[in-house]
């Protein structure tokens, strides 16, 4: 009863790795979450972000020891339901996706604000993107698939 | 577990602090970036007690492991504390980020610490041995130094309710508008009653360390607010002469000026 | 609008937001199947010096140390001069050169095993002064007309120094190669990279193998900018040496702190500007500009042409003198990023005429107006304006959008209060493709489209998507002119074994060149089309008749066929007391031709504008007296989130190109380029002006508002 034990994209786990091992390199080298990306290792960039209990959190900065005990959902969870369909038509109508790099976590961002707040204007938009560095759309696309999505997905949130 | 120790109370997590090395880790926000090699960890995230924000007559108690989205969303939490962390970093930092480990972190530039200091802020430290309830001033040593125990740990912070209602001021200069380290901050909390100063803080991010002078605040106790917002240049000075800025990433210079905008505009604001 | 210019889904859309895009680090096993080394890297520590000795630690089983002694073939990387050794040579010439490799299984392992490696320096004195430095690896010098009688005619001369910092590319997807030797003998190398033959290159004759002795795979890229340009081939070339060694695959991918430490940023620049006035006009320029190249030439001839050849900005100035410098410094050599050496010169030209009209009391937008190049005009290099020249119709609809020419004036005069609010104004071009006559001299690039026997096709290029969207783009222009739907015809990275070299991924030259490649490449399809039947078409890029020919040797002749416009402005309200610059309202004028699809072409514009804003303020990045860049972390060196700059506008401007597909002109590089300059001029304007506070730097943070505060006050 040593490990480490929690749920992943809805099915339960146990890591029997070190507790002080890093959740951004368990879940990219261990569970194959390869959507899940290594931008900075810093909790500067966001692009690690996955959603524990339902809240975004860099899995740069989460040491394994932290999440027994708690639900873990990233892409590849997430992209099974129609949440992240409405994003992702969203995103495509904007063509919001440029390298692709922060996406994953920009996506996750998008699921933690609305599903909190359905209608967000603007400014809550890009304050619950803000831990999200993209640097090459400018933001505009990403923001404006996030409120569209919001409209256009009314009743998923 | 393997490294790590994970305790469901309080109680538990204080015998094994007492016992072992292990590094109490609350959010992990600032631990993982250090990158500490073979570290062992006493994870606190889970221990009930430390996730209360709760109220006595005369204290508002954050628990250390409560998380800065958690206080936001929080109504005992007050107003000032709310406007320093609401512009901690990003979402995802301000979900995991808790109380005790801005504080126990013993960065120079934790905003809820700011916070803290200009409302009389006190922690509760315990250990197998006991506790200690002490004001972050007797806390906060010098940047990268608090005199938190071996074997002790951050329990709670408490802010007087009598300071979180009074009005306030605060700013918060980062590099940019989110993800942004603190370069100066400005904390304040002041009574006036029939124009005339009854109480008064005011307290920094920027000059390197934290502190109050309060010999200094001292002499604004009784003034006309008049008087003190007409010569607001003036007083403003005595605290700045007090003031020695460490050096850091950002210029001395740059501080000083904005540390002592903010002197004067809080002086001439005050109401 | 046209057809074309229709947005579609993009391609890669659906991999990329479901996570299932493989990027080089997300590879679990290489193709046949082995286990990955992971490869780090020992990095210099000093910026100059003799690498004595190097003591390698006993390596336990499975691990390998790699240096210059492994590398095959030729310890030079194929740039464009080859002095950028694979591994450094007997001396190391800047902080974070690579000393030699670790590879093994166990990344840990690895990084245990780097640090006690003992490497013996003798320190030398590095050279870290681009003002002094005498070293260059490139000295150029151009100009026109009769500079000295115009100077010595005028009525006032104008002297004045610009000075722009390092700006890093900041791709999310830090660089990472890897290297799998194959069965064949071949050394496979991919990775994220923009231009897989330049790898090709140098990997071949790092290993000596000849050109069919490796292939180069571009992964999913997370982003280039320029900033995967050459480092790649330098990578490239060190997990390839290692895979060689090791006769298994390797790979290493970069730390966020060693890539913004170490790997090529735009150059600082130092530009000396004079300029001669008479009756109001602007009779000649002399221009000495300075680039800061590193410590080895890498791209810097480039990057240093294209800066020089914008140098008299969209002026008609009759008489030009320009010289141009790369400097050698002890420092990580400078690179490619968007832009390409204009941005410095633009911001330097730009801020010199806003200066100019400040001094003679005209408002600086009418002044620059007075100036505008026209159709027909010469070039700074004696070729011409072959195609209409948009800028003032550009700069009328800016009017329209943000009130420019009135609020110009208005925050022009006497500001007093704590918050004060300045606007200003910039206008560029950006030469499409290649400068000079590399296309047709040095690339010749080829495009095919292959058919299969299904009716789809194949597009067949070596140009990568690196986020700018040309899986999309491309398949595009080939299903209009095949009128087939876009779902038949697909473009995959590029691998040189199966795609003829259609040229690097570089100069916002992939759809306006090889994107017409590929559309004259279709109607040759669409005429021998026979269902059924697997064919397959070539198209090799021609030189438009129009154009002067241009001699690099004189820099004479048309640098480039036409030319991309921007007019950027930008509004801010400083706040005295804090130093707070907040952009009230970014606006930018497009003009890249046809939009080939609108989406990804605007996606483009706010993309390298937010980037322009951030190169002006907040990205600030240098190296300290001993050549080391501290500022080597998300924490230290800041670009712009999602909140510092809510109200950002992109407006196109359709002035089509009948070169390019449909109309279309070089976009990428564009949007970054004016912003500098608008923003600095905003900053100079709140705080009173330049008689009160004369800019020329930038970045120009919050903390360089107080402290240019603070000097009125002293």
């Amino acid at each position: 009863m040593n490990g480490i034990r929690f749920r992943l994209n809805g099915k339960d786990t146990c890591y029997e790795g070190s507790a002080a091992d890093r959740l951004l390199d368990v879940l990219r080298d261990e569970y194959d979450m390869k959507s899940v990306k290594c931008g900075c290792k810093e909790g500067e960039c966001g692009a690690c972000a996955v959603l524990i209990d339902g809240v975004l959190i860099n899995s740069c900065c989460v040491a394994m020891g932290a999440v027994d005990s708690h639900e873990i959902l990233t892409v590849e969870g997430y992209r099974e339901t129609a949440r992240f369909e409405a994003l992702s038509k969203a995103f495509a109508d904007l063509s919001a996706v440029q390298c692709g790099f922060c996406i994953p976590g920009m996506i996750l961002a998008a699921e933690a604000l609305l599903s909190k707040n359905a209608h967000p204007t603007e400014q809550e938009v890009r304050t619950a993107l803000s831990g999200n560095i993209c640097r090459c759309t400018g933001y505009n696309a990403i923001v404006n698939a996030v409120m569209n999505a919001a409209k256009e997905g009314d009743g998923l949130w | 577990m393997v490294n790590g120790y994970k305790p469901t109370t309080l109680q538990e997590a204080v015998e094994i602090k007492g016992r072992t090395d292990a590094i109490p880790y609350a959010g992990g926000t600032d631990l993982m970036v250090k990158n500490i090699p073979d570290a062992v960890y006493l994870f606190l995230n889970d221990i009930d007690e430390l996730k209360q924000i709760t109220q006595d007559d005369e204290y508002i108690h954050i628990g250390a492991a409560v998380t800065f989205t958690q206080a936001l969303a929080d109504d005992l939490v007050p107003p000032l504390m709310k406007e320093a962390i609401s512009r901690i970093a990003a979402p995802a930092i301000r979900n995991a980020g808790t109380f005790g480990g801005n504080l126990g972190n013993a960065s120079d530039k934790a905003d809820s610490v700011l916070a803290g200091f200009a409302l009389d802020a006190r922690v509760r430290l315990v250990s197998v041995s006991g506790e200690r309830n002490i004001p972050f001033d007797d806390f906060c040593v010098r940047r990268g130094v608090t005199n938190i125990g071996d074997d002790e740990l951050i329990a709670e912070i408490l802010l007087p309710k009598e300071k979180c209602a009074l009005p306030y001021y605060y700013k918060k200069i980062g590099g940019r508008s989110a993800l942004a380290i603190s370069r100066v901050a400005f904390a304040g909390a002041y009574e006036v009653r029939d124009g005339v100063i009854q109480a008064i803080s005011a307290t920094v991010i920027g000059e390197g360390k934290f502190t109050r002078y309060r010999e200094v605040e001292a002499t604004l106790i009784g003034k006309k607010v008049d008087e003190v917002r007409a010569n607001a240049d003036e007083y403003a000075e005595r605290f700045i002469e007090k003031m020695t800025f460490i050096r850091g990433r950002v210029s001395t210079e740059y501080r000083k000026v904005v540390v002592t905008n903010l002197f004067k505009d809080y002086l001439a604001s005050l109401e | 609008m046209k057809e074309i210019c229709r947005s579609v889904k993009k391609k890669d859309h659906d991999p990329k937001i479901e996570g299932r895009s493989v990027y080089v680090d997300d590879y679990n096993l290489s193709a046949n199947g082995s286990k990955i080394l992971c490869g780090r890297l020992l990095h210099s520590i000093y910026a100059k010096a003799k690498v004595l000795s190097v003591t390698v630690p006993e390596l336990p089983e499975g691990y390998f140390w790699v240096d210059r002694n492994d590398v095959p073939g030729d310890n030079n990387v194929n740039i464009v001069l080859d002095d950028t050794p694979v591994f450094c040579r007997d001396t190391v010439e800047y902080i974070g050169e690579s000393i030699g490799m670790i590879a093994g299984p166990d990344e840990k392992v690895v990084e245990e095993l780097l640090k006690k490696v003992e490497v013996e320096y003798e320190e030398l004195e590095p050279m870290l002064d681009l003002r002094n430095g005498k070293e260059t690896f490139f000295d150029y010098h151009f100009g026109h007309g009769d500079v000295e009688k115009a100077f010595a005619e005028a009525d006032k001369v104008y002297e004045e120094e610009f000075i722009t910092g390092y700006q890093d590319q900041t791709y999310l997807e830090p660089q990472g190669m890897m290297a799998e030797p194959e069965e064949d003998g071949r050394m496979f190398v991919h990775g994220s990279l923009q231009c897989p033959y330049y790898v090709h290159g140098a990997v071949a004759r790092a290993l000596g193998t000849g050109p069919e002795g490796v292939h180069i795979l571009q992964d999913v890229t997370g982003g280039g900018f320029g900033g995967k340009e050459d480092y790649p081939s330098i990578l490239g070339c060190q997990v390839a040496v290692a895979a060689k060694k090791s006769g298994q695959p390797v790979r290493c991918v970069y730390h966020r702190r060693e890539d913004l430490e170490f790997t090529p940023k735009r150059h600082p620049s130092l530009c000396k500007y004079k300029l001669a006035v008479k009756d109001g006009r602007v009779t000649a320029v002399d221009a000495d500009i300075r680039f800061d190249a590193g410590a080895y030439s890498t791209l810097s001839a480039v990057v240093l042409q294209r800066g020089i050849i914008a140098a008299p900005g969209i002026y008609n100035i009759p008489n030009v003198n320009v010289t141009g410098k790369a400097v050698k410094t002890n420092t990580a050599p400078c690179g490619a990023y968007r832009g390409f050496g204009a941005p410095q010169t633009f911001f330097a030209i730009e801020m010199m005429m806003d200066h100019i009209a400040q001094d003679m009391g005209v408002d600086s937008i009418e002044f620059k107006q007075k100036h505008f190049v026209k159709q027909g005009d010469m070039t700074s290099t004696q070729g011409r304006y072959h195609f209409p020249v948009p800028i003032p119709a550009m700069l009328d609809e800016v009017d329209e959008l943000c009130d420019l020419k009135r609020k110009h004036i208005e925050y022009s005069k006497p500001q007093s209060g704590r918050y004060r609010r300045g606007i200003g104004f910039s206008s560029i071009f950006h030469g499409a493709g290649f400068t000079g006559s590399g296309e047709r001299d040095i690339i010749k690039a080829t495009a095919k489209l292959r058919k299969y026997a299904d009716g789809t096709v194949e597009v067949l290029a070596s140009n990568g998507d690196i986020g700018q969207g040309v899986r999309t783009t491309f398949p595009k222009i080939v299903a209009h002119e095949l009128n087939i739907p876009l779902e038949k015809v697909y473009y995959s990275h590029p691998d040189t074994a199966r795609v003829p070299d259609s040229g690097p991924t570089v100069a916002s030259r992939s759809l306006m060149t090889v994107g017409e490649l590929l559309r004259r490449a279709a109607i040759k399809l669409r005429d021998i089309w026979e269902d059924g039947k697997e064919q397959e078409v070539e198209e090799r890029y021609k030189q438009p008749d129009f154009m002067i020919p241009f001699y690099l040797d004189r820099f004479e002749g048309d640098a480039y066929p036409t030319y991309a416009w921007a007019v950027s402005a930008v509004e801010v309200e400083i706040d005295t007391y804090t130093g707070v610059v907040e952009i009230l309202g970014a606006y930018g004028n497009f003009d890249v031709g046809t939009p080939v699809d609108y989406n990804i072409v605007v996606g483009q514009m706010e993309g390298g504008f937010l980037q322009g804003l951030g190169y002006a303020s907040i990205e600030k990045m240098n190296y300290d007296a001993k050549g080391r860049i501290r500022n080597n972390s998300f924490t230290d060196y800041l670009v712009p989130t999602s909140m510092d700059v809510p109200n950002l506008v992109a407006k196109m401007h359709v002035e089509e190109y009948p070169g390019g597909p449909y109309g279309a002109k070089g976009a990428g590089e564009l949007p970054l380029v004016a912003p500098p300059a608008a923003y600095l001029e905003a900053v100079e304007m709140a705080l009173g002006g330049m008689k009160k506070h004369r800019l020329n730097a930038i970045p120009f943070s919050t903390e360089d508002v107080i402290l240019e505060l603070n000097k009125e006050v002293l």
